[in-house]
């Protein structure tokens, strides 16, 4: 497998009055082609923020400062916004955490699918929205030519995700990219659509980038992990290790703090204690050190590279001075 | 798989927007009463010419100032011309300048103030400054200067035409009143609508749904005018309503200084005029046109609140 999008050292900061804050600090990643990615993170850690800086779509006043994105053999980081915005959609899809307000409440269904189709492959109107229905059944709508008509308003949230992936699979991009889709949804909702990503991704071999809060759900989908902490990589592995052998002390705080069915009544699931430092407020050894049980005086003093785990799974890398040595032991 | 439920509104079939915005319209009296009121007064002043019981410009001196009868419902003025013809002819003007200024200014606004609230920067600036320059300057003086320095170039220059062409449309003097009446009102108008669209285009243009649009590699024109305009609309759709009740007051105040539309073109501002000076004796010359734009006036703003409440639904429900 080769590296369909290949992230090094990427640095994204936030322009503020007082001169610039980092809240994305040298992430590494690589999506394989047909890999899904879980990209996991407390709120605010730069999970989706590193992903829009791959098709320019950062907010005003944050820019990528540094690093590289290869995608496919060139620097996203480098290309001009006109070159971008051929990649969105057609390369690149997205599909967005809000259904609710992530279509355009004055525009049909169909009309919104077919919308990247017209503009995009130059596809004439009555050819895109047969495109759209096929995608609507795609995509698990029953009745697709009927729901081609329907404004936003009259789905329901769970329609209104699975429009969101046609709309994202309309341009049969290489890579999909969802931000955290299923957050606004209802937990048997949720299933289904991890369901359904799933399957998609297997028929047309895309790379997926999942990006979530919710390490439980990303079991099921995911090939690889990788944790994020205040705009950092700090642990990468593949699915069964990162639940079999947590490395980095607050991984294993992550996983700790999932209720099991072995848990006894009652019983107050571990918190990890603190809160993440404020961009541009980073303590200047290893970001988590302030919260972490296990941190010793090195911790304070350095921050720890992602290096490969001795006596793990080859792709297991951690960014830890104190468990990197254990081996990942569980 | 299994699929959610489709939420259908409750009652009709499934519909657009504007669909469940005019249901609410419906609902609300006083907006049909405006709705109804307008719509009579654009059928007579289209009409106008066939439903007149005379001329609007014959003049009868032997039946000067008639009070209201059978013949003259409305009565006859000074000249003994028919005051309903007159009303009616009004309602042509009335409607023509609020309709022509209003489509101007809306326009003009709309284009600058998308462009403004769209792309920001130094064109957004500069448009803020015009508009709060023309906004702060009273709007009656403005037309004043306006009118008062190109009535005379632009007449001579009419003048000029015609003696070098011999067209008798260089001789027609109500085309430079209507000119410089649009004219003016219109670089008056414009800047309320293009602050109002610079503000909700500021507002939706961080919506997801644009966020999502940008992510489908759509062009910026094509997020502007399909994405963020059509989001626009509804507050919009209300100001217009109310614009086009204000510009037909702006043209009857104009007129009714003389510095709108001059006899022999009626307009009701310039009938009012004409009555005041003689309305302890004939009080219907006042009344007649006055009266008239009295209710179109609040039937313009009923319409304008009922619309407002229709598509603005978060506001009740």
């Amino acid at each position: 497998m080769s590296a369909l999008l290949e992230i090094r050292g990427l640095t994204i900061d936030i322009e503020r009055d007082t001169g610039p804050a980092r809240v994305v600090d040298g992430i590494d990643l690589a999506v394989e082609e047909g890999e899904s990615l879980g990209i996991v993170g407390e709120s605010g850690c730069g999970k989706s923020l590193t992903m829009l800086s791959l098709v320019g779509l950062l907010p005003n006043r944050i820019r990528a400062t540094g690093g590289s994105a290869r995608f496919a053999g060139q620097d996203l980081l480098a290309l001009p916004q006109e070159a971008l915005r051929k990649l969105r959609g057609s390369q690149i899809g997205f599909i967005f955490q809000d259904p609710m307000t992530s279509l355009n409440p004055v525009m049909r269904v169909g009309e919104q699918i077919a919308e990247a189709l017209i503009h995009q492959s130059g596809m004439a109107k009555p050819a895109a929205m047969e495109r759209a229905a096929e995608l609507l059944e795609l995509v698990g709508i029953p009745s697709p030519r009927d729901r081609l008509m329907a404004y936003p308003h009259e789905l329901s949230g769970g329609m209104r995700q699975r429009v969101m992936i046609a709309i994202g699979l309309a341009g049969s991009p290489r890579l999909l990219i969802a931000d955290e889709p299923t957050t606004a949804l209802d937990v048997t909702i949720q299933a289904q659509i991890v369901d359904l990503v799933r399957d998609l991704k297997d028929r047309f071999g895309m790379s997926v980038v999942w990006i979530t809060h919710d390490l439980a759900l990303i079991a099921g989908l995911a090939d690889r992990i990788a944790v994020l902490y205040a705009g950092t990589v700090v642990e990468d592995a593949p699915v069964e290790v990162i639940f079999d052998r947590p490395t980095h002390p607050y991984t294993r705080g992550l996983l700790a703090s999932l209720p099991t069915l072995t848990d006894r009544p009652m019983t107050r699931l571990p918190s990890i204690g603190g809160t993440p430092p404020e961009p541009g407020r980073r303590p200047p050894g290893c970001p988590f050190a302030p919260r972490c049980t296990l941190a010793e005086a090195a911790c304070d003093a350095a921050v720890p590279k992602l290096a490969a785990v001795p006596g793990s799974d080859p792709r297991h890398r951690v960014a830890c001075f104190v468990t990197a040595g254990e081996g990942g032991r569980a | 798989m299994t699929a959610g439920p489709i939420i259908t509104p409750g009652d009709d079939r499934p519909g657009s927007l504007w669909r469940d915005a005019w249901r609410r319209l419906r609902r609300n009296r006083l907006a049909v009463a405006g709705l109804v009121i307008l719509a009579l007064l654009v059928l007579v002043a289209a009409f106008g010419p066939w439903l007149t019981p005379y001329d609007f410009l014959s003049q009868n001196l032997d039946a000067r100032n008639l009070p209201p009868s059978m013949a003259h419902p409305f009565g006859t003025d000074d000249l003994g011309r028919d005051v309903l013809s007159r009303v009616i002819y009004g309602a042509r003007t009335a409607f023509l300048v609020a309709v022509l200024v209003t489509a101007v200014a809306l326009l003009i606004g709309v284009v600058l103030g998308a462009i403004a609230g769209f792309y920001g920067g130094a064109f957004d600036k500069g448009l803020m400054w015009v508009t709060d320059m023309t906004m702060s300057v009273p709007q009656l003086l403005l037309v004043v200067v306006i009118n008062a320095s190109l009535k005379q170039p632009i007449t001579l220059w009419m003048e000029a035409r015609y003696l070098e062409t011999l067209n008798p449309i260089y001789r027609n003097s109500a085309i430079i009143d209507f000119v410089l009446v649009f004219g003016s009102m219109a670089l008056i108008s414009w800047p309320p609508y293009a602050r109002l669209v610079r503000a909700q285009v500021l507002s939706i243009r961080n919506r997801p749904y644009v966020t999502a649009a940008r992510a489908l590699g759509l062009t910026n024109r094509i997020i502007l005018t399909r994405y963020v305009l059509p989001n626009a609309a509804g507050p919009l759709i209300v100001a217009v309503s109310a614009g086009l009740g204000t510009a037909m007051v702006l043209e009857s105040a104009f007129s009714f200084l003389g510095i709108g539309v001059n006899p022999p073109t009626p307009s009701w501002g310039n009938m009012i005029s004409d009555g005041l000076r003689v309305w302890t004796n004939y009080p219907h010359l006042l009344l007649a046109p006055a009266a008239v734009l009295a209710v179109v006036t609040v039937a313009f703003n009923f319409l304008g609140d009922g619309l407002n409440d229709a598509l603005n639904p978060k506001g009740q429900k």
